[in-house]
């Protein structure tokens, strides 16, 4: 109990009057009459109800919201009077800048509408009948086993930050808010799934958790979501999409479907906070590049990891025989490499199309390349 | 005159599968995407394309065309992928491993999804299982293709959710 209050109420005569007083009917009122901006507002589109955007007016919305948050330091909601003596709750990022994200109040009601339930979403009863071959079924045990690890992590870091963001920013919070939840559930479908291949949790990865240590103990909001939204959910996207790829069944590809929409909708957060930082705060852009510059560092070692990959290359060839596993190797190249080109793609599309001169992920790329025999790469992605 | 594959009335009688199915698709959440499907010729000849416009629940435009339209992303195939895709959901009233849209796509393989905005392309993930229900619809449809051929008849039907 680190904070205590100023005032022992109990002991405090005039409060006690006060309370003495009201309850005995005798009303103050004070707050019934303070100058305050009226609301009514209506859903624009009927069939969507009521959404925060339709909220977006005068001293309650955002569009008006400035850069920085000097005046409300505690709870209260955006929009309500400020009295005198609120707490300084000495919030850690003030500065919209540093989380706003364009459409963010269109990312929370998409999250809110799809959520789904892991427990009873996905046809176990039809998995459960379904017998994987040894080797198929380790490899996608193991697989199962990093993103249930992956996962924690996604879930820990927006719970961190929640409660470190000025409360006039709370369209975000309540968007990090659902991803917490998003990756909580992801926790458990994949633990629930690993739990019912028939060989349960495989082999925790060292690599793989510095990485989620680095993306855990970012020094800023800004540093957090370039490394946990777009750089890593990113290519946890490509990984889901290439996982439904390679899924042994129906009902696993429906669960990598579900875990996508959510991976997805992170990612387009995280795309359209970086393009907001990038046209209102510029002066980010070096400090951005040395994030990123030890983020890629850190991919290369977790996600090209033994434990990591070696399942992707038995689930993709679909065996462990020799030619299987040319095919496998075949496989996770061009998905190594669809992986590499959409991160670069996106943060084009940001505003930082340097990056891929910069990074040293190129080189990784060069390699698969090499690699990657007649496999063609995703025709959307050659242009 | 039979539904066929591809046609305009193809995807307006998809359009009404779903109308009819409004809880199921409100369940999987807001839906809120434009995309086109090219369907190109086996040989000469020009491609069949069409644009489908989702909204809220519901699949609110159907139209031919996609010149001047603006869409998150393009999915393009030969006739020949589109009709694998088709006859196996036809057969089993819903894709099967081997036949998901995301697997299809993926790699380009089959069919593939063109692009320019990477953001938009992404929202082909952001409604993946609205999208797949969407075509897992087709297997109610009676249809036939442009040479007069048939899908396959059904079989036990896939079953996809536990409740």
């Amino acid at each position: 109990m680190s904070y205590l209050s100023t005032t022992d109420f109990a002991e405090d005569q005039a409060f006690v009057d006060r309370f003495r007083r009201t309850m005995r009917g005798d009303l103050e009122l004070s707050w019934m009459d303070v100058p305050r901006e009226e609301a009514a507002c209506r859903p624009q589109n009927e069939r969507r109800g009521l959404t925060f955007r339709d909220l977006d007016v005068g001293s309650y919305g955002f569009t008006e919201m400035p850069e920085r948050i000097r005046q409300n330091r505690s709870f209260a909601p955006r929009g309500a009077v400020l009295p005198p003596g609120l707490p300084d709750l000495q919030a850690e990022v003030n500065r919209k800048s540093e989380v706003w994200a364009y459409n963010i109040e269109g990312y929370y009601e998409e999250a809110m509408t799809r959520q789904w339930n892991a427990t009873t979403d996905i046809p176990w009863d039809e998995l459960q009948r379904t017998e994987l071959p040894e080797e198929i079924g380790k490899a996608y045990a193991q697989l199962l086993t990093f993103l249930t690890e992956v996962e924690m992590i996604a879930t820990d870091v927006p719970a961190k930050w929640m409660g470190s963001l000025n409360a006039d920013f709370f369209e975000v919070k309540n968007f990090i808010a659902t991803q917490a939840m998003d990756e909580a559930r992801h926790t458990e479908i994949f633990r629930k799934r690993a739990l019912s291949t028939g060989y349960g949790l495989m082999r925790a990865s060292a690599h793989n958790e510095f990485n989620l240590k680095f993306l855990r103990d970012a020094d800023t909001f800004a540093e957090a979501s370039l490394a946990l939204h777009l750089q890593a959910e990113g290519m946890v996207l490509t990984l889901f999409r290439f996982s439904e790829y390679i899924s042994p069944t129906e009902g696993d590809k429906k669960l990598f479907r579900l875990v996508m929409q959510d991976e997805a909708r992170h990612v387009g957060y995280g795309m359209q906070h970086l393009k907001w930082v990038l046209d209102h705060f510029p002066e980010r852009r070096a400090l951005i590049h040395d994030h990123l510059d030890e983020a890629e560092n850190f991919v290369f070692g977790g996600g090209y990891a033994t434990e990591v990959v070696e399942p992707f290359i038995i689930l993709s060839g679909k065996g462990l025989k020799k030619e299987q596993i040319a095919e496998g190797v075949r496989i996770t190249n061009a998905f190594q490499l669809k992986q590499i080109e959409e991160y670069f793609e996106r943060l084009a599309k940001c505003g930082l199309p340097e990056r891929r001169e910069r990074s040293r992920l190129w080189k990784l790329v060069d390699m698969n390349r090499e690699a990657i025999g007649n496999l063609a790469p995703a025709p959307g992605l050659q242009a | 005159m039979p539904l066929r594959f591809p046609s305009l009335a193809f995807f307006e009688a998809l359009q009404r599968e779903m109308r009819t199915e409004r809880e199921r698709f409100a369940r999987l959440g807001f839906f809120d995407t434009t995309f086109g499907i090219r369907v190109l010729p086996e040989g000469a000849g020009a491609a069949a394309e069409f644009v489908l416009a989702f909204e809220v629940f519901d699949c609110v435009r159907v139209a031919e065309g996609l010149a001047g339209v603006e869409t998150d992303f393009i999915a393009e195939g030969s006739f020949s992928a589109w009709r694998e895709m088709l006859d196996n959901i036809h057969a089993l009233g819903a894709a099967d491993a081997a036949h998901s849209f995301n697997t299809l796509t993926h790699f380009g393989e089959r069919l593939s999804l063109r692009y320019e905005d990477p953001d938009r392309h992404d929202k082909a993930y952001r409604f993946a299982e609205s999208i797949q229900e969407f075509f897992d619809l087709s297997s109610r449809l009676a249809f036939d293709y442009l040479d007069g051929t048939r899908p396959p008849a059904s079989r036990e039907p896939l079953r996809r959710t536990a409740t």
